[in-house]
């Protein structure tokens, strides 16, 4: 921020090279990443790995005893995975920023500002750490999606925040339930440490949240309640259908880079909590409450394709199919066996990377001559045919044909909702349709926008501005192609680092329920 | 005649003695005389100088503020003490609240002339600062007042000095009329009270509150004694502008000159929470008092505060007005610690009271910056501006954020601290007004991100080709406001700095 206007053009190097850094760091981390038994994490303190535990805020209060928060950071195989994943959108995102033309300096220390919380929320192992970062992402995301954004970009960031905020303040209420409810048991405070948290014995006795008190709140119970409030603040980021109507606006509104941040990172944010904190903090609620898991999940995926279906916006058609993939993820979560949580991690890691493809891709377009209307373009394959290459790879990847990853992720989360009892047979047969739904979008657009004879809507003027991809945007999208590919073909680069730690989960959560 | 003379000696013993429990008080009232001298001597010429004298004595007062806190532990053993015959009460949280009110007063006394449309004012501004140091006095006393006269005497020295604030700069006709129903509206309501409190004096004989009143109230019928703390409460109200005591707040806020607005928002209601809370303690602490549901009234109070404050404040477009609502927004949050009815709640309450009245006037300030620089006091007006004065603009965020109360503000921690002091209430006595009102109070929180946002949104979002040029550079006013945007977000991360200490 102090650098001066006359160093404009080097703030997207700055930036980009933040990005790089930190995607060192994170494949160092995931190479020196232990694996096994011992280092499965979860609910294990020690388990964790790279952990940093400074104390905090340690506030004295007299009756209701200390005040415990600390900084507490760690990565298990959940978030590993994750972070990677994290690290390398964020640097394509970096290198889509090229295209953002004013008021550059705003622009990437929002960005900045940005990669640092979202990276916080993966590593945070202490709740109010957790919520922090979680929060602190609203507000650059508001502003980078209301100030570079579209023609209603306005209500797009607006909605976007009210709706984040509607599930995040009432996760806060949650947040200093379960706070006051638990108590460290080797300091004997209350303390905001989520792995002391997921220990039931850790809870108070005739605490709102105990296990074993059954407190009723508006006459339900109260760790159903909890759970939730907890569910809707994720639900509302996954987004699950009903909660998931701020995605296709901000989405469409935002520019690209930022597009590329929330469908890759952000969703993922919410499935990284659903796992995280409804599944290791509430696993009872979680396993009675799977039906209604499994159903929103399938009723996202068959209603996000349907939408898909029904749009002629290029970006719009990426958005709900978003919605469509990450009812993927909840329905493996549902599941709660070893397949599904293992299929969802994959499918976020897997959907991050596809979801930004695809965004970068659209952008492409969209540089070039300001429209996405798919009816207003016909036979760019002619005219752009690097371009159509890699549309094709993203657009086979997401429709799950055998080699890509999105295939793997699909395949696993349906196997655990076969597999697991606590779903019905029939929610994985309608998620496999919602599989051959989404090759219906994908196969239309293609052959609308992509094969035939030549004709855009603009005539020669559009002709001349599509020019094929330029060397940054061949860099930028080549990795990601060969990751979904790599990725499609040796899933064990993922579930090497992922198997424990899901094990552990499952494990954990089946102990408890029982 | 003859007969009170034994007593004159235990009286004159009990008086000096209570002095040096006084000194806060009497440096202001010794300031007041000096502010007051002062401007006579160089009013004419350079009125500054009132402004500087003022300064100057606040820095001995905070100074005198915090010396009462070893004179407290020293003397008392139960933490707190009765002087003056009674009518007075020092306690920890009282010097607490002192303290935030003097710290707020110094930011407040900086920031008066520094206003344009308010330093326009022909006779100059030496009269203003000691009308200031003069209700200072009378917050002083609302803090520690434990009798019903004395908590009178301080409301009414409050609202004098308040009255003549709002209309201070007259020559503008909607200054006068805010000024004039201020003045209506507060003498009905110390009408009201004083109505009230005759009342309890004729049901009891008596005005201590830690004295004769509690057990006489006790042998009275519930009914009239319910009617009669309504009354008193109605009162006290009006200087909390809780609803339905809050009509007069738009109005008077929008009216009054930007600086007056931040004062009246700021430092008579954090007083006033002080002295609900002198108020409520010995109903508390009376062992089995039964009669009136002070938890249950002010829970509904609170409730209706924060519904009615943030849903009005969506409405408004003028940037005084909306923060004149959003205060008694504030005011119904606030009332949630107050509701805990135990220490932890209290401390709460003085974070969130100090984050709150520092955000608020840095808000104004905020205001006051834009009005001098472009003439801009409708949120309309604001659009584009963000870009031409980004330093401005970037603390007006961070302001609005820490008064949304979102991290990693210092309106956060505050909003924390008050949960989690009502949750651990809640977990004992599972009272579904307090789970109603940490409802309320995050709804209230969604609603006011909504119209709070505005304010950014016509900043940044908004686009505007032409922007007039600035017509002067408030430095010290835009310097004032970054202090105060860079101290949010430090409070933010570190509340222990200040929370230790309460």
């Amino acid at each position: 921020m102090v650098l001066p206007s006359s160093l404009r053009a080097s703030f997207k190097y700055i930036t980009l090279l933040a990005t790089l850094v930190q995607l060192c760091m994170s494949v160092w981390l995931y190479l020196n990443f232990k694996t096994g038994a011992a280092f499965a994490g979860i609910n294990h303190e020690s388990q964790f790995q790279f952990v940093q535990k400074l104390p905090w805020i340690n506030l004295d209060l007299g009756t209701m005893g200390k005040m415990q928060i600390d900084y507490f950071v760690g990565i298990d195989g959940i978030s590993i995975t994750l972070l990677v994943m994290t690290s390398l959108v964020l640097v394509i995102a970096a290198l889509a920023s090229w295209e953002i033309k004013s008021n550059l300096k705003g622009f990437f220390a929002l960005f900045l500002l940005l990669d640092m919380a979202l990276i916080g929320v993966f590593c945070s192992l202490d709740f109010f750490l957790f919520y922090i970062f979680y929060e602190l992402m609203l507000l650059p995301l508001y502003f980078l999606i209301g100030m570079w954004g579209g023609a209603r970009r306005e209500y797009a960031a607006i909605k976007f925040f009210l709706y984040t905020l509607f599930g995040s303040v009432f996760m806060l209420l949650v947040m200093i339930g379960l706070y006051l409810s638990v108590k460290d048991p080797a300091t004997g405070n209350h303390t905001f440490n989520m792995i002391q948290m997921m220990n039931p014995a850790n809870y108070t006795p005739g605490s709102v949240f105990s296990t074993l008190s059954h407190q009723t709140i508006f006459g339900f119970p109260a760790r159903t309640v909890g759970f939730i409030v907890l569910f809707v603040a994720f639900a509302i980021k996954v987004p699950v259908v009903p909660l998931h109507t701020w995605l296709p606006d901000a989405h469409v509104e935002a520019p690209t880079p930022v597009s590329i941040i929330l469908a890759g990172i952000l969703l993922k944010i919410g499935g990284y909590g659903i796992i995280r904190i409804c599944l290791g903090i509430f696993p009872d609620v979680a396993s009675s409450g799977a039906f209604w898991l499994g159903l929103l999940g399938i009723i996202s995926i068959i209603y996000g394709a349907f939408n898909a279906l029904a749009q002629r916006d290029f970006k719009r058609i990426i958005a709900y199919s978003s919605i469509s993939q990450m009812g993927f993820v909840l329905l493996g979560i549902a599941s709660q066996t070893a397949e599904g949580i293992s299929g969802a991690v994959f499918q976020m890691v897997s959907h991050g990377f596809l979801a930004s493809m695809l965004f970068f891709l659209v952008g492409v377009v969209y540089n070039r001559v300001h429209d996405r209307d798919i009816y207003n373009f016909r036979g760019l394959a002619s005219l752009m045919p690097k371009y159509t290459v890699f549309i094709m790879i993203a657009f086979f990847a997401s429709l799950g044909l055998p080699g890509f990853s999105a295939f793997i992720a699909e395949a696993f989360s349906l196997a655990g909702a076969f597999k697991s009892g606590l779903l019905p047979q029939w929610m994985a047969a309608v998620g496999a349709i919602g599989i051959l739904f989404s090759a219906c979008y994908f196969l239309w657009t293609l052959q609308r926008m992509f094969f035939g004879t030549l004709s855009l809507k603009g005539g020669e003027v559009w002709k001349t501005a599509m020019g094929d991809l330029n060397a940054r945007e061949i860099i930028t999208l080549l990795p990601l192609a060969l990751i979904t590919l790599v990725l499609g073909l040796m899933p064990s680069l993922v579930f090497d680092k992922i198997n424990d730690s899901v094990l552990a989960l499952v494990n954990f959560t089946q102990n408890i329920v029982r | 005649m003859q007969e009170l003379i034994p007593f004159i000696h235990g009286n004159i013993s009990d008086v000096l003695g209570s002095i040096k429990f006084f000194m806060p008080e009497i440096y202001l009232a010794v300031l007041f005389i000096l502010v007051l001298i002062t401007d006579l001597i160089f009013g004419k010429s350079f009125w500054q100088m009132a402004k500087i004298v003022a300064c100057a004595g606040m820095f001995f007062v905070i100074v005198k503020d915090l010396e009462q806190v070893s004179l407290l532990l020293a003397d008392a053993e139960h933490g707190s003490h009765l002087f003056f015959s009674n009518m007075l009460l020092l306690t920890r949280t009282g010097i607490d609240f002192k303290f935030v009110i003097d710290v707020l007063a110094f930011i407040m006394l900086l920031y008066f002339d520094w206003d344009d449309s308010l330093a326009a004012h022909p006779k100059g501004l030496g009269d203003l600062y000691s009308i200031v140091i003069a209700s200072l006095t009378g917050l002083h006393l609302m803090i520690m007042a434990a009798n019903l006269l004395s908590i009178f005497l301080g409301i009414e020295m409050v609202s004098i000095a308040s009255y003549l604030l709002v209309a201070y700069r007259s020559e503008n006709s909607f200054s006068t009329e805010a000024g004039l129903k201020y003045v209506l509206f507060g003498a009905a309501a110390s009408a009201i009270m004083l109505y009230g409190i005759s009342l309890l004096y004729v049901f009891t004989g008596s005005l201590s509150l830690f004295g004769n009143l509690l057990p006489g109230l006790m042998n009275t019928n519930v009914l009239p004694v319910s009617f009669a703390l309504v009354l008193v409460l109605a009162g006290i109200g009006f200087k909390l502008s809780f609803v339905p005591m809050h009509f007069w707040v738009p109005d008077v806020y929008e009216g009054a000159s930007t600086p007056v607005t931040a004062f009246l928002s700021t430092l008579p209601k954090i007083a006033g929470f002080a002295l609900l809370i002198n108020f409520l303690t010995p109903f508390l602490y009376f062992g089995n008092w039964g009669g009136f549901d002070f938890r249950l009234f002010l829970s509904a109070i609170g409730i209706l505060t924060m519904i009615a404050g943030n849903f009005a404040a969506l409405l408004q477009s003028n940037v005084k007005r909306m923060l004149a609502y959003s205060s008694i927004g504030h005011t119904g949050f606030a009332l949630m610690g107050i509701v805990t009815f135990n220490q932890q709640g209290i401390t709460a309450l003085v974070y969130y009271l100090l984050v709150y009245g520092i955000a608020n006037i840095g808000a104004l300030l905020l205001a006051s910056y834009f009005a001098n620089v472009t003439g801009a006091e409708d949120v309309n007006d604001y659009k584009g501006l963000g870009l031409k004065y980004p330093v401005a603009s970037v603390s007006f965020v961070i302001i609005l954020i820490s008064l949304t109360g979102l991290p990693i503000t210092a309106g956060f921690t505050g909003k924390v601290f008050i949960f989690s002091a009502v949750y651990g209430v809640y977990q004992q006595s599972h009272d579904i007004w307090l789970l109603l009102l940490m409802v309320t109070g995050a709804l209230a929180t969604v609603v006011s991100l909504f119209y709070y946002i505005r304010i950014p949104l016509n900043l940044f979002i908004k686009r505007n080709e032409n922007i007039s040029n600035p017509r002067n550079n408030s430095y010290n006013l835009l310097f004032l406001s970054v202090i105060i945007a860079v101290l949010l977000v430090l409070l933010g991360i570190f509340p222990g700095m200040i929370v230790k200490y309460l």
